[in-house]
């Protein structure tokens, strides 16, 4: 830690919002995000006073919401003091985030990139060094073939400006309202960056929206909020997150999702995130599904020090469909708790849920999911398989499904198994002369191929490179 | 909550229950430990989801319905031979010893609030002890309440390579004349020695007005096996908690429940096992039907710890509702620490199968009795674990009641 708090004391950012961090003593006397926190960002970011109200609406709810502490196996947050983490959110409000200089990154970071093979000048785009250029030029020139179609991808700071009716009704109201949760008020308070995505009716976006370079090179940091608005029978694949691990100096991600899917629209939201396992990931995702709307989530997590994620879907009408497939991969130290929520609010709706998950060296992985299905929402169905790989006896595996069924006309089946890897396979795999880490290692590629299958290639290939990484314990 | 139940309640309340009852000291001891314990004592946890609190235990109004010097029960206790099975008082005198020993040792008073009240105010229970190598069947315990509220501790412990089965009913007069409810709270504890056998069956069928809490919990030894049947079909509400901690190399156990929930009945049923140790095996399996606006809330655990190396595990849950206007909510966990684990849950929700209906009322059947004949059918995988036939036939009886 101490060399990224090193780098914190020597951004301009944190200059221009004079902060004095001398001393250990000086530095603790920042903490607390006050009032002042709020309309300093709001004021960097030149917002209109709407969004500073929100801020501070969501400072109180903030304040006035205890941690959550008493949630069945939830993760250990008791290390983590909101008040350590608040004063390093200010360097973040920049979207200036990253080092100065590839040598500056720590060197878990950087391994990492080599051994996923990733070339130099795409090194320097990851981990935000020097990649504004280049990343502009992808930007706009992807801007340009949406534009036609009247579609837009911005950062979500642009947003606030250049489409701020939009933004206004959809930011934070009906889908996330920051008295959703603590960490949900956190966001809404202190949020920064991120992504928004406008579909007008009836357009097809036929390549995956990729928020892969910006989202690094212009350090889009760890309060990032995305807001997809798919209008009524549009289609879009919005893809974030990069699957090398992210350079993070700080302990404490708290992003927030939110997705509009209009009638007959269908959204797929795909993320490959491997964070710095210093770092808490609680998260809050959320997409509301109109009627005969298809969401569609697809997530792999992996890194962290312990993530709370569980992305959820709203079916209001009638025909709504959702998808949830997530792979989580913890190893020593970690513990990932996540899995999907689903509201069944409409009748004929229908979800199903893939989780895969795998747990080694000491790590935890825990399935967490509600499946809701309202009293009235007949002909529902949902079908929830949970898979999980243990591969020692020092790992953890939980599963907590928790279902409300209040309608009587539905197809609710839930299933979950937790296995270790076979021992009959891999014997099987090691008489075909493979040895014993790539038994285990085709082993896992097979059981997370469901997740891979869904993904864009690119994608797909780093998310096997990564488990490979974290397999060989050569990852962090 | 407590301050309601504590104006009435006292050390001496206690002490002459204790006292009419000619206990030991070291009995009073106990109820007075419990007693004091009721201070900081919780309710059972109830799972809870964002909004919302599955089961409100809250509402149970134990300043009406907890009567703690007025308990009358009438029961009948049926025995096989080579066995023991006493009332406490009688127990007291010829089993002291073992009592003494074993009571609360599976099922520690203080668990929670309800735990707590029970050990200190029980008046009813059985002792069933059953000694090494000896086979004993169809032991029952049928118990009538005839009071505003009735609290019963029964206490198996078998020896070495000893088998039993055992059949509890509780019922009781019908419903209360001012239709404030009654309250019956049991506790279960079962000591199974090494290589020993239980099944222990219980059936609750108390009226409509009723509020019944039960918590039976196994401790089993060595390659002993445990089996628990619940059936659930009286009260208003019922929070049942079967638990069996596998602590013994290549001990076993099963838990099969069923419930048939109508009117506003809120059943909360809760099923959980710990694989302590080595080649442990549990299956868990629930069946329950939900008519008008009855409710069911369930939670299985499957608890495998770091050294419970060679675990076989499964559970299953299936809930068919026969109304809109009924609710069902499940949560069935595994928490699994060792990867030497061959582990499953599954539940389901449904409505009687559409095709299964059509199917048999182009058979001339009519659809009500297509109907029940379904549902008769859904509980036949929970009859079969019933060793006991007078039980099988008794929850057969209980489920036609129902349909009718």
């Amino acid at each position: 830690m101490s060399s990224d708090q090193d780098h914190l004391k020597t951004t301009d950012t944190e200059e221009r919002f004079d902060f004095k961090k001398d001393s250990e003593a000086a530095y603790a006397a920042e903490k607390g995000l006050t009032e002042e926190t709020i309309h300093a960002i709001s004021d960097d970011k030149d917002e209109p006073d709407w969004m500073r109200e929100r801020r501070l609406r969501a400072l109180k709810q903030f304040q006035a919401m205890p941690m959550p502490t008493d949630w069945p196996g939830q993760p250990d947050l008791s290390e983590m003091d909101i008040n350590e983490i608040v004063p390093y959110i200010r360097p973040d409000i920049e979207t200036r985030g990253g080092v100065d200089d590839w040598k500056d990154l720590p060197d878990e970071i950087k391994d990492t990139f080599d051994k996923l093979g990733i070339p130099e000048a795409e090194k320097n785009a990851l981990s935000g060094v020097g990649a504004q250029y280049e990343s502009e030029v992808v930007y706009q020139n992807m801007l340009e073939r949406w534009e036609e179609k009247g579609v837009v991808f911005m950062n979500m700071d642009q947003a606030v400006q250049e489409h701020e009716e939009l933004v206004k009704e959809h930011f934070m109201t009906d889908c996330v309202p920051p008295s959703d949760n603590k960490f949900a008020a956190l966001h809404g308070a202190i949020w920064s960056g991120g992504s928004f995505v406008y579909v007008p009716e009836d357009v097809t976006v036929d390549m995956p929206v990729q928020a892969y370079f910006r989202m690094n090179s212009e350090g889009m940091g760890q309060f990032e909020h995305t807001l997809i608005i798919a209008e009524e029978g549009s289609e879009v694949h919005y893809i974030e997150g990069c699957s090398a691990p992210k350079y993070s100096a700080f302990n404490l991600h708290s992003g927030g999702v939110e997705v509009y899917v209009g009638e007959n629209a269908h959204v797929q939201y795909s993320t490959v995130q491997n964070w710095s396992k210093n770092t808490y990931n609680l998260n809050t995702k959320r997409a509301l599904v109109e009627q005969d709307g298809r969401m569609e989530w697809i997530s792999g997590s992996m890194g962290s020090k312990a993530t709370m994620l569980y992305p959820s879907s709203v079916l209001k009408g009638r025909g709504a469909s959702d998808n949830h497939i997530t792979i989580a991969f913890a190893g020593e130290g970690q513990d990932i708790d996540t899995g999907a929520k689903v509201y069944h609010n409409a009748p004929n709706t229908k979800s199903t849920i893939e989780s895969k998950s795998i747990s080694k060296d000491g790590g935890r992985t825990n399935y967490r999911g509600l499946v809701h299905i309202a009293d009235g929402a007949e002909n529902s169905s949902t079908a929830v398989e949970c898979d999980a790989l243990m591969f020692d006896n020092e790992s953890t595996s939980d599963t907590m499904p928790y279902m409300e069924i209040n309608e009587s006309k539905v197809d609710v089946a839930h299933e979950a198994t937790v296995g270790k890897i076979g021992d009959e396979d891999i014997f099987y795999l090691q008489t075909r002369g493979l040895d014993d880490d790539d038994a285990k290692q085709m082993i896992v590629s097979g059981f997370i191929e469901p997740i891979t299958e869904e993904l864009p290639i690119e994608y797909a290939v780093e998310l096997n490179r990564l488990v490979e990484l974290e397999m060989e314990g050569s990852l962090g | 909550m407590s301050a309601t139940i504590k104006q009435g309640l006292t050390a001496d309340t206690v002490r002459e229950l204790s006292e009419a009852r000619n206990e030991p000291e070291w009995l009073l001891e106990r109820r007075l430990d419990a007693l004091d314990a009721l201070e900081d004592a919780q309710l059972p946890d109830v799972i809870q989801t964002p909004g919302r609190r599955w089961s409100n235990l809250t509402e149970l109004q134990f300043g009406k319905l907890v009567d703690p010097l007025n308990q009358v029960d009438e029961t009948e206790r049926v025995t096989d031979e080579g066995i023991e099975v006493l009332d406490f008082e009688t127990a007291l005198d010829e089993h002291e010893d073992l009592l003494r020993e074993e009571f609360g040792a599976t099922l520690d008073p203080e668990t929670n609030y309800l735990t707590a009240l029970s050990a200190a105010l029980f008046t009813t229970g059985t002792l069933i002890y059953v000694p090494e190598g000896v086979d004993a069947e169809d032991v029952k315990i049928r118990t009538e309440m005839r009071s505003r509220s009735l609290f019963s501790h029964t206490l198996v412990v078998t020896e070495e390579s000893a088998s039993v089965t055992i059949l509890e009913a509780i019922g009781d007069e019908g419903p209360t004349e001012d239709d404030e409810g009654r309250y019956f709270s049991n506790l279960v504890e079962v000591a199974a020695g090494p290589n020993s056998n239980v099944q222990f069956g219980s059936l609750q069928d108390l009226s409509s007005d009723a509020y019944c809490y039960t918590l039976k919990r196994g401790d089993a030894g060595d390659h002993a096996t445990i089996d628990w049947i619940e059936g659930n079909y009286g009260t208003q509400m019922t929070r049942s908690d079967v638990e069996t901690e596998l602590n013994g190399e290549g001990s076993e156990s099963q838990i099969v429940g069923s419930f048939f929930g109508h009117e506003d009945q809120h059943f909360d049923v809760n099923a959980r096992v710990w694989h302590n140790a080595e080649h442990t095996t549990a299956d868990l399996v629930t069946r329950g039907v939900l008519d008008d606006t009855a409710r069911s809330v369930y939670e299985g655990v499957q608890d495998v710890g770091r050294d419970a190396w060679d675990t076989s595990s499964y559970q299953r849950e299936n809930t068919l509702m026969l109304s809109d206007e009924s609710e069902a909510d499940a949560s069935p966990k595994l928490i699994i620490k060792n990867h030497d684990t061959e582990a499953s849950h599954s539940a389901t929700v449904g409505q009687v199968d559409e095709q299964d209906l059509f199917y048999m009322t182009s058979r001339a059947i009519s659809p009500e009795q297509a109907r029940n004949m379904l549902v008769e059918g859904f509980f036949v995988p929970v009859l079969e674990e019933i060793a006991v036939e007078e039980f099988r036939d008794d929850v057969e009886e209980l489920v036609q009641q129902r349909l009718d």
